[in-house]
Parts: structure tokens; sequence; C-alpha cells
């Protein structure tokens, strides 16, 4: 108390200095620190989707660098090497197959989608003209009337968006082989700059759960994306049997829609059921189709072949978590977000189950050993 | 020396590296070059303040430790808390390796006693090298068991040593 009440003028005017600087820096840190998170987020627009995408094209190229990497040369010169293999490999199937008409299909949906939903329309109107039959208490709900407004602002959204996501594939076509060239080369110096970052006390459990984290990573995008080419693949083919057109893009559909689990698959048969619905009929064919969708593709490869090898290691996601990942995804990112949006949940799902499963019972001997270490 | 002198004539580049360093760990002489490099790159250089907790008793161990500079105490800590000292560690010397290879947990303590470099060798990063580079990784692990094998040698000769003297003094007893 005595030495405060003793304070010089001059040690007051330095406090007092001190204090109002403090606070104006306090103020001008914050105010631009709102300024900075807008700017950083318009720098990154548009950089996450390349990111995400060459993160996994990495996982997925792995393997085989390694494969060359244990044949004595050096990673770089192998990354090298499998980048060569792969275009090469694309080339040659663009030379013998010919390229898939993309831009002909493209305009042929185009004109052909009317007519599909409008088919699509009458055949749902008739069930619901049955139903009304049957019980007629069910007003008359004029379905063909929204579903033809809401499917013509769909379309009208894809031509509008179709400029600017090719834009965007020129783009990630150009920085995807780059960032994922540098993922491959740098990651584990990457991640081990990060992880020595984390304090000496926690040094050794971080090390081991970005261990666990990472291979089952590496196992569960690797297995998704395989998953998803061999089904794609093997709609592919099933439909080529038949009369139905534009089977590649159904198969890319159905592949893609098969990232997402439970509700994926139901939705990529879709739009294949109402193409062979319109143009082939109720015969022999839709059956085959909706054998090719349900049965081969979805029962016997995907839960009997490709789910027990490739992801049965990894917990799957809750049907809750799945729909609310997809709704948010949506939201964010449009239809893409939602095929990425359940990818990414399950990445958070692995990361937090691997952190509650160190904590808890990463100690396989402790039924031998007091809380100590001393053996029991 | 003087530090003053000794940064004038500083031996060469190669001996200041952290590959000199892992060759002159009795469990890595035998690696060549490019070997030493390939560890060089699956370790840790941890830094360490004086008195600082390196592990404690019963924590789940991952890997073990070589001392690059500094010195490490080993101690054990009763149920009331009293420290009894196990062992002084100086530089070049390691501990911690049964970790290595199983996550047991640590059945002594580690505390830095004055600033402190080691050299980490982690359990998840062997396993990893080991899919990855078996010649390499499996000459390393050779190593390390050479070095843990000496030991345990050692430790049964002093029990049959020990044996012999409780026997004696057991006969010595007997007899008396």
């Amino acid at each position: 108390m005595h030495s405060q009440n003793n304070m010089s003028r001059a040690q007051v005017a330095v406090l007092y200095l001190v204090l109002t600087t403090s606070i104006a820096s306090g103020i001008a840190i914050y105010s631009s620190a709102s300024t900075i998170t807008v700017l950083l987020k318009t720098a990154t627009t548009g950089l996450f989707l390349p990111l995400l995408i060459s993160l996994i094209v990495s996982f997925l190229l792995d393997p085989v660098v390694h494969f060359f990497e244990g044949k004595k040369i050096n990673r770089t010169l192998s990354i090298f090497i499998v980048y060569i293999l792969l275009s090469s490999l694309v080339l040659l199937l663009l030379l013998v197959i010919g390229p898939p008409n993309w831009k002909g299909m493209m305009q042929a949906l185009q004109a052909d989608f009317p007519r599909y939903v409008s088919g699509a329309i009458a055949y749902l109107s008739g069930l619901l003209a049955t139903a009304q039959q049957h019980f007629p208490f069910i007003t008359n709900y004029d379905i063909a009337e929204r579903l033809s407004s809401a499917s013509q602002s769909f379309f009208a959204l894809i031509l509008k968006e179709t400029p600017r996501s090719a834009m965007r594939i020129g783009s990630l076509l150009l920085l995807v082989p780059l960032f994922s060239f540098f993922f491959l080369r740098d990651s584990r110096r990457i991640m081990r700059g990060l992880i020595s970052l984390s304090p000496n006390r926690y040094f050794e459990m971080v090390l081991d759960i970005y261990a666990n984290v990472s291979w089952q990573l590496s196992h569960f995008i690797r297995g998704r994306i395989l998953e998803a080419l061999i089904i794609g693949m093997v709609v592919w083919m099933g439909l080529s049997l038949t009369d139905i057109r534009y089977a590649p893009i159904l198969a890319v559909v159905a592949g893609a829609s098969n990232l997402i689990p439970y509700i994926g698959p139901i939705i990529g048969m879709i739009p294949g059921l109402v193409i062979a619905l319109v143009d082939l009929g109720m015969g022999g064919q839709f059956w085959w189709i909706l054998c090719v969708y349900l049965l081969i593709a979805q029962i016997i490869i995907d839960n009997f072949i490709l789910i027990p090898i490739l992801i049965s290691k990894v917990s799957n996601l809750h049907p809750l978590w799945v729909i609310l990942a997809i709704v948010m995804g949506g939201k964010l990112y449009g239809v893409l977000g939602m095929i990425i949006g359940v990818p990414i949940a399950s990445i958070i799902n692995i990361v937090i189950i691997s952190i509650h499963q160190y904590r808890r019972s990463f100690n396989p001997y402790q039924r031998y050993f007091t809380s100590r270490g001393k053996l029991l | 020396m003087n530090p003053f002198w000794s940064n004038i004539f500083q031996s060469s580049g190669y001996e200041q590296t952290l590959e000199y360093f892992l060759s002159t760990m009795p469990m890595f002489k035998k690696l060549d070059k490019r070997e030493l490099a390939f560890l060089a790159n699956i370790v840790h250089t941890r830094n360490y303040e004086a008195d600082e907790i390196v592990f404690s008793e019963g924590d789940i161990g991952s890997g073990m430790y070589s001392i690059r500079s500094g010195q490490i105490q080993i101690f054990n800590r009763s149920e009331h808390g009293e420290e009894t000292e196990q062992a002084i560690l100086e530089t070049g010397d390691f501990f911690g390796e049964i970790a290595l290879t199983a996550s047991r947990p640590r059945c002594a303590s580690a505390r830095s006693t004055e600033p402190t470099v080691l050299v980490g060798l982690f359990r998840s990063d062997m396993l990893e090298a080991v899919r990855r580079h078996p010649a390499p990784s499996a000459k390393i692990m050779l190593g390390l068991n050479r070095v843990i094998s000496d030991r345990l040698l050692q430790c049964s000769l002093q029990l049959e040593e020990l044996k012999k003297q409780l026997g004696d003094d057991r006969k010595q007893q007997t007899d008396a």
C-alpha cells in the first residue's frame, strides 16, 4: 500500500501510457482480425476442392509410388514414373476405346431430359389416379405440375452451372496433379513438422494417435474410391448389355452416388430406372437393369465382396449422421457437397474414435499391470 | 576446452550431424551411411528444459530415447511419493527401449536434470519403416536386438552370481 501511494508522477504517466497503448493495440488487432478472416476467406475460396481431391489422389497413388520406391528409385523420380504411367494409360484407353462422346451425349441428354421427366410424371400421375381410385380420401394433389416445375428449375441450374464447372474442371486438371505431387513427395515431412510442434509431454500420444488415424484414413479413402470405381464399371457393363442410352453417364452417377452410404445407391439408380422405364418400357430389359443396379452391383458385388475386403476394418457412420452430413454438405457446396460431405464426416468420425480409443483402452496390458506399471 | 576455442576449432561438418551421432550408438554401429541417413529420417529430435519430465511411470510407452546431449535421471516413485533414483544417464546412453516393440507401461520415470537434447525412435515410425523399407529396418532391429540381448545376458549372469552368493551365504549360516 505504502509504495502505491508513493508512485511518482512519471510512473503514473508510464502506467497510463502502457494501458492506453495496450487497449488501443487490442482494438486494432481485433478489428484487423475480422478483416484478416475476410481476406483469408476470399483468398482460399475455390482452393478447398482441389486440395481435397489432390489429398485423395495422393492417398490413392501412394501404394503405387511405394512399389517403385521399393525398387531403389528415389521418391521424386518414382512419383514422376507413376504420373507418366498413369497419363499414358489414360491416353492408351482413349486410343483403344475412343473417347466417349461426352459432348454429344450431353446434348442428346439436354434434348431428351424433358421427355424423360414428362414420362416419369405421366407414370406417377397414373399411379396417383389408381391410388385415388382405391383411397378416395386422398385429395387431388397436383403432382404433375409440381414435378415439372421443379425439374425445369433443376435443369436450368445444370445448364447454367455447366460452363462454370467446365472452367473448374480445367483448373482442377492443372492444380490437382501439382498439389498431389507435393503431397506425395512431402506429406511425411509436413506431418512430422506438425507433430514435432506438440509439447514434449503429449508428443508420444500425438504420434501414436496420428499413426492410427493415418492408417485408418488411408484404408478408408482407398477402399471407398476403389469401391465406387468398381461399382461404376459393373453398372456400365451391365447396362451396356441392354439397349439403354447414356450408359456411361449412368455408370458415373451410380459410382459417385455410391460414395454416400445407405441413401446413395438408391438415388444413383433412379435416373437409370426412369430412362429405362420411358425408353424401354416395363419389359424384360427394365427388370434386368433393376437387377444390375440392385442385385448385382449392390448386393453381390458391394455387400458380399467389396465391403468385407475393402472397408470392414473401418467403423461406419450412423445413418443419422449420414443424413445430417448430406444436408449440411448440400448447403455448403451443392451437389458436390452432398457427395463429399459423408466422407468428410467419416474422417472426423475416425479421428474422434481413435482419440477416444487411445484414451480409454489403448493399453492392452492393463490386466497384467497396475496403473503404476508394476507387474500384478 | 574453452567454448570460444572449441567454436574456432570445430570438428568437420559430418561429426555435427545426426547421422554421425547415431553411428556412435552401439546398436547402430554396423549401419552404413545410406542406412544411417534413413534412420535419421525416422527419428525425432526433442529438446527438453532442465527438470522436465520425459515420461512418467505407468505411461503407455511408445518408443526409446537416446541422449544426444545433457543428462537424464531415471527414478521410481513409491506409493508415498518418495523418489528413488535408479540411474543417471549421460550423452550416448539410451533408455525406454522396451516400449519400442510393445506398448507396455513405462516401469520408471525419466527426467532431465539439465537442458537436454533427446533423439527418439518410436514404435509407430518403426512399424511403418518395417512395412515400407524392410531391408534397412531389419538391420536397425537386429542392432537393437543385439544390444538388448547383451543386456539380458549380463542380467542373467548377474542373477547367476547373486544366486551363488545367496547359496554361499546360506551355507555359511547353516555352518555357523
